[in-house]
């Protein structure tokens, strides 16, 4: 029997130390992050129409930035935290409506959020890379 | 659990009772989030087509009556959504009394910033 | 690092999270080596064969050894499973053993259920009626009897519970999948007359509405089980009523 008058609070097993990260873990995570940061992308949204009605000194300058390779490279992020938000939701909604919940389904329509939101990601690049070529 | 230190295990698992609340906030979630779908679709597809606008076709865009009315529904959904998806976010990690305040100051911010963006809307719609 | 002993030519190396409650010391993990053609094809026969040839003070729950009693279930590899239906040779070189994770460890791989059957208590898991008892059973049609399918088997091994991360940061409120999933199957089982009651008990932000279909628990349930899905049918339940 232990010496001490006071007995020893039991430890905590370990839980994110040492539990495997899954697709479902993984995927949960990624949607409330992508969620966050467009919680973040927001307020850009907001600073972007602000220097809309602010004039087109203020625009330029706006355009200035988001044309530099630190606004491109946030734009990326915006876009790609928007698919992924996008199709994890649709996702979500699916499975509140009740449908989805075997676990291969969980498994093939995870996969297909990832392919789906980087292949969108992609496409709205690629397109607007193609189409600034044109224009003033 | 200092001030439970004797309750019961079935009294600690009681707490303070079932709040009978929680299924608007669900709810509220999901519908923004379906809201939300073909808006910010139609808001990407609308940014892709303008990318290589000047000023006064991004403002005359803005002054379309339909644009106008769009971008208003998607600042308020966008931002409903993100007040309800942050207060998920906080309850989940902020415990304690800073909680209350956590919620309360997002809520602050999310109602301002969708003020603000709406504002700037109307004010390029309509003003100059 | 406890070796096989001489002769054994099929080995398995094993790491074993340990905690003795009697000593000052924290827990640490144990080394050991098992010849595997000593022992079971199962995690809990090297769990067994550790405790009968190393170390008798390692200590675990078990009893059926065939995965229905719920009393082996642990951390392997990473995962919760049942101790006595995992292979040693489905495991990873080295085997990981760790408790259930998240919980209150009693000593060693034995770790403390008192909360996880408090809030069993909560949802109450008993039939109620106000229908005075019929003079044989309350009738049931085959269809009715057939709902609580993949609900009543749940044998109460916490493994999905442990593995829910919304449970690791708020587990003294929020329920769990295996409590939710009962709480399911009182709701759907169609002699019981306290359903709006039951729903009444479980809608609260933190109760119910910290599930966030993480859907670790529908993927480590070792008797195949659906919590997430359990889940989603009494959140549809709450809105059902809405209107």
């Amino acid at each position: 029997m232990a010496s001490s008058a006071t007995k020893r609070t039991r430890p905590q097993s370990p839980n994110i130390q040492i539990y495997r990260p899954q697709l479902t873990s993984v995927l949960s995570i990624a949607n409330r992050i992508s969620g966050v940061l467009l919680s973040i992308y927001a307020v850009g949204l907001v600073a972007w129409l602000s220097a809309v009605v602010a004039g087109p000194q203020v625009y330029s300058t706006a355009l200035v930035f988001i044309r530099s390779w630190v606004g491109q490279i946030l734009l990326l992020g915006c876009t790609f935290s928007f698919f992924l938000h996008l199709c994890g939701g649709i996702r979500h909604l699916i499975w509140d409506a009740g449908y989805g919940f075997e676990l291969r389904t969980i498994y093939a329509s995870g996969w297909t959020v990832v392919a789906a939101a980087s292949a969108l990601t992609a496409i709205v690049w690629i397109t607007g890379a193609a189409s600034s070529g044109q224009g003033p | 659990m200092n001030k439970e230190r004797l309750r019961s295990p079935l009294g600690r698992a009681l707490g303070l009772g079932s709040a009978k609340d929680g299924v608007e906030q669900w709810w509220l979630q999901r519908v923004t989030a379906v809201a939300l779908v073909p808006l910010t679709m139609w808001f990407l597809v609308s940014i892709l087509v303008h990318m290589s606008s000047d000023y006064s076709a991004v403002v005359a865009w803005l002054r379309t009556p339909a644009v106008t009315v769009l971008m208003v529904l998607l600042l308020i959904g966008l931002f409903y959504h993100t007040a309800l998806g942050l207060q998920v976010v906080i309850e989940d990690y902020v415990h304690s009394g800073r909680k209350f305040a956590a919620l309360a100051g997002m809520r602050l911010v999310c109602f301002s910033l969708a003020v603000a963006g709406i504002l700037a809307i109307l004010r390029t719609a309509f003003v100059g | 690092m406890w070796t096989a002993p001489v002769g054994a030519t099929r080995l398995k190396v094993l790491q074993v999270y340990r905690y003795d409650p009697d000593s000052e010391r924290n827990p640490r993990l144990d080394t050991f080596e098992i010849d595997l053609d000593d022992c079971g094809p199962m995690v809990l026969d090297a769990l067994i064969w550790i405790k009968n040839r190393i170390d008798s003070t390692l200590t675990f729950r078990r009893s059926c050894r065939e995965g229905i009693c719920g009393s082996c279930a642990m951390n392997i590899d990473g995962t919760n499973w049942l101790a006595c239906t995992r292979f040693i040779a489905d495991t990873a070189t080295p085997a990981t053993i760790y408790p259930l994770a998240n919980m209150a460890i009693i000593k060693d791989l034995v770790p403390d259920l008192t909360h996880a059957f408090a809030q069993y208590s909560v949802i109450k898991p008993w039939l109620r009626t106000n229908t005075p008892a019929p003079d044989k059973e309350r009738l049931q049609s085959p269809e009715e009897r057939s709902r609580l399918d993949g609900l009543y088997e749940c044998i109460l091994c916490f493994c999905c519970t442990s593995g829910c991360p919304s449970h690791w940061w708020n587990g003294d409120r929020f329920l769990g999948p295996a409590v939710l999933l009962q709480a399911n199957r009182w709701l759907v089982d169609s002699r019981d007359e306290a359903t709006g009651e039951r729903l009444d008990d479980l809608e609260d932000p933190f109760r119910l509405y910290r599930c966030h279909t993480i859907l670790n628990c529908t993927r480590t349930c070792p008797k195949g089980l659906n919590p997430g899905k359990a889940i989603a049918d009494i959140k549809k339940m709450m809105i059902e009523r809405k209107s």
